[in-house]
């Protein structure tokens, strides 16, 4: 764009939002040019520019987002919306240029409806603050993914995110009521004002995962839930990951447990070793169960006497106090996987009779084909009818050439989630696609694909909005 | 540029972590991404690897106010402000200072105070002339107080008068190094300013600081630098709360519901939250704030307020919102700066007072 079109453009986008919230300031578009993506982390790490937007504004409400996108419509200019920037599938990456659109400035709390149990809110909420919120009238949302503390309520949207309390309360898909969302050409809509209902398909559900494809979340609804009168916790070692497979798929015939983590041996031996102090060889599973004292109780001697009856030994509840305690202290610099190391975590999620399968294929996969990968994996959220696998791998030395190193991680990548999709799982479980695995929709959905595909041509007729992504 | 190698190190762990975000008070008021320590890491991760320059991300480095979230939120210990702290130093060597905080600087240099102000208002000056001019206890009102907010200093005095304290103040206090140091960091003329502020102190056995940041200078930054002074320095807070221990002062309690501001200074540096709790539990009733002592979040800063005022009114606004979710009567400071924005951004539903404000009210019914 020529320098006297793009000053017009930018002009344009500051009487929208504000000058102070229209940015082309080196600082701001180096910053939102590299999120929690390793490709983005290598690219930078090795004194490489990662694509920049040539602007970044940040609107306060809808109506802000709704002039943005004319505007982008009219100049033709990509949108990239970014949220906390905290997305591994470079999500919000601007890898077209044009506008990132920072939701943070839409934070405001709405209200707190202790009635019907949720918190109103603006998505550029960080979901931490609404956590504060809840708790300071004595309740919870139950949304505790490690990154609680950085991603926003519609990032987690976005990428239908979840936490470490999922099992029985469920995925952020299933904590939202009502969502305001600013469509691609700049129409301001509100999804049905509850859900599970049978007015047409769910619209909610169209626009979560949609990871900034087909238009901008601005509001929501997030469940709220009382803190419960007791959580407590049970640590456990099982000889191997079949019989823990059975046991909890058992149990959760039983009753739903609030965390439910197996790690397989390879991750009982290195993380939980480090972290816990777990020193004896086997699977580790904690488990947490809460609710009503009286009920918890129940349900701890069932979960004893099924799980005793699959061979696991009782840990007791200090080892699961202490992974509560140290959640998040996995996350940071000195723990967490991290540069100069290679990893990628390749969450899959299937029914009881195919995860193991999967994690056996994916396992192979990766370790025949990349004889210098390791393989670790845990199984963190439940269902009554499956799990999910959080399975990573870590290459210690990858190639020192940015060029190499990123052929490299896409060749595992596509070994891995080809030897998911191939034995029934799916490209991914809860962290999104983004940019990093596109590619891949299309051999997970075949034709199915075409549904996406006219949903983005009629809402974003000039493919405006977060280009590249999600296989579009 | 040049950054130790510990320095360094945090650059690089920070540049990529996310996990402390939601603390930092600028991020948070402002919404804008840069204001994280992860992108202030990361934009001198660039600069470090020759991709970017310090003038383009310097301006960023001065948009952190020291207050020291990220690093009491640093689960591995790593500490942003060291590094903001170098960064500003060799920002100064370099001569690549943002102009807004040169000219600060020089505002220092040529009137000893950052607000370039030289004459005091009227009444506080009535009011230091009624103190003894000698003493052995100083009390020490710091630039803002005197400068900015003279009703602070003013009861401040009234109260250790009417508690029969035995003190003076200077009528020309020396500037304590605590606007150069937030400013430049370990430059030479915050030596000098320090080494200048602590012979004035050593005249004094005691010495009360009012202002928490100068308190924690005194406690904390002159010792690592070695900048000897004899007196015993108390913080404001800890200093009246003796007043009530040794019954000197007696407040009556009213039905007055409190929650209390912990200056950063006072409840991260110095580890002080109590003093503050133990005056105002004898006042009234104190309903906490979710975010309080050491996880206290900034609500005005001596310094940032003239370099980025509008940003700084962002961020009392978005603490008083804390505020008013207690539901208390009354929100109290115990800092002159936080004060000041405070009062700027006060919403009509509740009341804002300092320390020595309620406590003068409630020793006088
Ligand atoms: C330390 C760490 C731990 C993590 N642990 C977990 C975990 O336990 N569970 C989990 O689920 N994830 C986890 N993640 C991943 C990350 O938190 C999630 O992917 C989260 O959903 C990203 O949200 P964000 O606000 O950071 O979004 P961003 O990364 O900014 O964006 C993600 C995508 O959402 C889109 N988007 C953002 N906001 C909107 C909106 N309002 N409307 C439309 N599109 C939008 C963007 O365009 C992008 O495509 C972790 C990440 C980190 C850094
Ligand atoms: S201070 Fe700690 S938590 Fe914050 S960015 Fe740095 S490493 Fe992460
Ligand atoms: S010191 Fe305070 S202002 Fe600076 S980055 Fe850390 S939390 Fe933010």
């Amino acid at each position: 764009m020529h320098d006297f079109l793009f000053a017009m453009f930018v002009s344009e986008l500051e009487d929208a939002v504000g000058r102070e919230n229209c940015s082309t300031h080196p600082i701001d578009k180096l910053t939102h040019s590299v999120d929690y993506f390793w490709l983005s982390r290598m690219w930078t790490d090795s004194g490489c520019r990662m694509p920049e937007a040539d602007v970044v504004v940040s609107p306060k409400d809808a109506q802000e987002v709704s002039k943005i996108l004319k505007i982008a419509n009219y100049y033709k200019m990509p949108v990239t919306t970014w949220g906390g920037g905290g997305g591994t599938q470079g999500g919000p990456l601007p890898v077209c240029g044009g506008i990132v659109l920072d939701t943070k400035r839409m934070n405001r709390i709405w209200q707190i409806n202790t009635e019907s149990m949720y918190i109103e809110c603006g998505t550029g909420a960080i979901y931490k603050h609404i956590e504060n919120a809840a708790n300071e009238k004595g309740y919870a949302t139950m949304h505790y993914p490690s990154s609680l503390n950085c991603s926003t309520v519609g990032g987690f949207l976005a990428h239908r995110g979840i936490g470490v309390v999922s099992t029985k309360y469920g995925k952020i898909d299933d904590m939202v009521l009502q969502m305001e969302v600013v469509l691609p050409n700049g129409d301001i809509i509100e999804t049905s004002p509850a859900p599970k209902h049978a007015a047409g398909p769910d619209l909610n559900q169209i626009f979560i995962g949609s990871e900034g494809t087909l238009g901008v979340m601005t509001k929501a609804q997030m469940r709220i839930y009382v803190q419960p009168e007791t959580r407590r916790f049970r640590a456990f070692l099982f000889k191997n990951m079949s019989d823990a497979f059975k046991a909890g798929k058992e149990i959760l015939q039983k009753f739903k447990p609030s965390v439910m983590r197996l790690y397989d041996e390879a991750e009982t031996g290195s993380i939980i070793k480090k972290i816990i102090g777990v020193s004896k060889s086997g699977a580790f599973m904690n488990i947490a169960l809460e609710g009503v004292a009286d009920i918890v109780a129940v349900e701890e001697r069932i979960l004893l006497e099924t799980f005793k009856h699959f061979g696991a030994e009782d840990l007791g509840s200090e080892y699961g106090e202490k992974w509560w305690k140290e959640k998040i202290t996995f996350f940071y610099p000195g723990h967490a996987l991290d540069l100069p190391w290679m990893f990628g975590t390749m969450d899959t999620i299937a029914p009881f009779d195919k995860i193991e399968k999967i994690y056996w294929a994916m396992k192979e996969a990766v370790e025949t084909n990349f004889p210098m990968a390791r393989f670790i994996a845990h199984f963190s959220h439940w269902y009554e009818w499956g799990a999910m696998i959080y399975d990573r791998f870590i290459v210690e030395e990858p190639p020192q050439d940015p060029l190499e190193a990123l052929r490299l991680h896409n060749q595992i990548w596509n070994c891995g989630v080809r030897a998911a999709l191939a034995n029934g799982g799916v490209v991914n479980d809860h962290h999104g696609v983004g940019i990093k695995l596109g590619r891949l929709m299309k051999e997970q959905y075949g034709p199915a694909m075409q549904v996406f595909e006219v949903l983005k041509r009629g809402l974003d007729t000039n493919n405006i909005m977060n280009p590249l992504k999600l296989g579009f | 540029m040049h950054l130790s190698q510990k320095n360094r190190e945090t650059v690089d762990a920070c540049r990529y972590c996310w996990m402390c975000r939601h603390i930092c008070p600028l991020g948070n008021a402002t919404g804008q991404e840069r204001n994280t320590a992860r992108a202030r890491a990361l934009g001198l991760s660039m600069v470090l690897r020759e991709t970017e320059t310090l003038e383009n991300v310097i301006g960023n480095v001065y948009e952190c106010s020291l207050c020291g979230a990220c690093t009491k939120e640093c689960l591995t210990g790593w500490n942003p402000v060291a590094m903001m702290l170098e960064v500003r130093c060799q920002a100064a060597l370099e001569g690549v200072l943002p102009d807004n905080i040169r000219k600060l600087l020089n505002n220092i240099g040529k009137t000893g105070s950052i607000y370039a102000a030289q004459t005091l208002a009227p009444q506080l000056v009535k009011e230091i002339e009624s103190l003894p001019p000698s003493a052995d206890t100083l009390l020490f009102l710091g630039q803002h107080a005197l400068y900015k907010n003279p009703n602070g200093a003013i009861a401040a005095i009234r109260l250790l008068k009417k508690a029969g304290v035995n003190f003076t103040v200077h009528k020309d206090e020396p500037d304590s190094g605590f606007a150069l140091h937030f400013l430049a960091g370990a430059a030479e003329e915050t030596r000098k300013a320090m080494q200048n502020c602590a012979k004035r102190l050593n005249d004094f056995k005691t010495v009360i600081a009012y202002e928490p940041d100068d308190a924690k200078l005194f406690l904390r930054e002159y010792k690592e630098w070695n900048i000897a002074h004899t007196a015993e320095v108390k913080t404001w807070t800890t200093f009246l709360a003796d007043l009530l221990d040794s019954g000197t002062l007696k407040p009556k309690k009213s039905d007055k519901t409190y929650t209390f501001q912990d200056p950063a200074a006072l409840a991260r540096d110095l580890d002080e939250t109590q003093a503050a709790r133990k005056i105002l539990s004898a006042c009234g009733v104190i309903r906490e704030v979710l975010l309080h002592g050491k996880d206290t979040v900034l609500a005005g800063h001596a310094v940032m307020t003239e370099y980025l005022p509008e940003t700084m009114t962002l961020v009392a606004e978005n603490r008083w919102n804390d505020a008013v979710n207690t539901d208390a009567d009354v929100l109290i400071t115990a800092s002159s700066a936080e004060y000041a924005a405070l009062k700027n951004t006060q919403p009509k539903t509740i009341e804002l007072l300092s320390l020595e404000e309620v406590l003068l009210r409630c020793c006088s019914t």
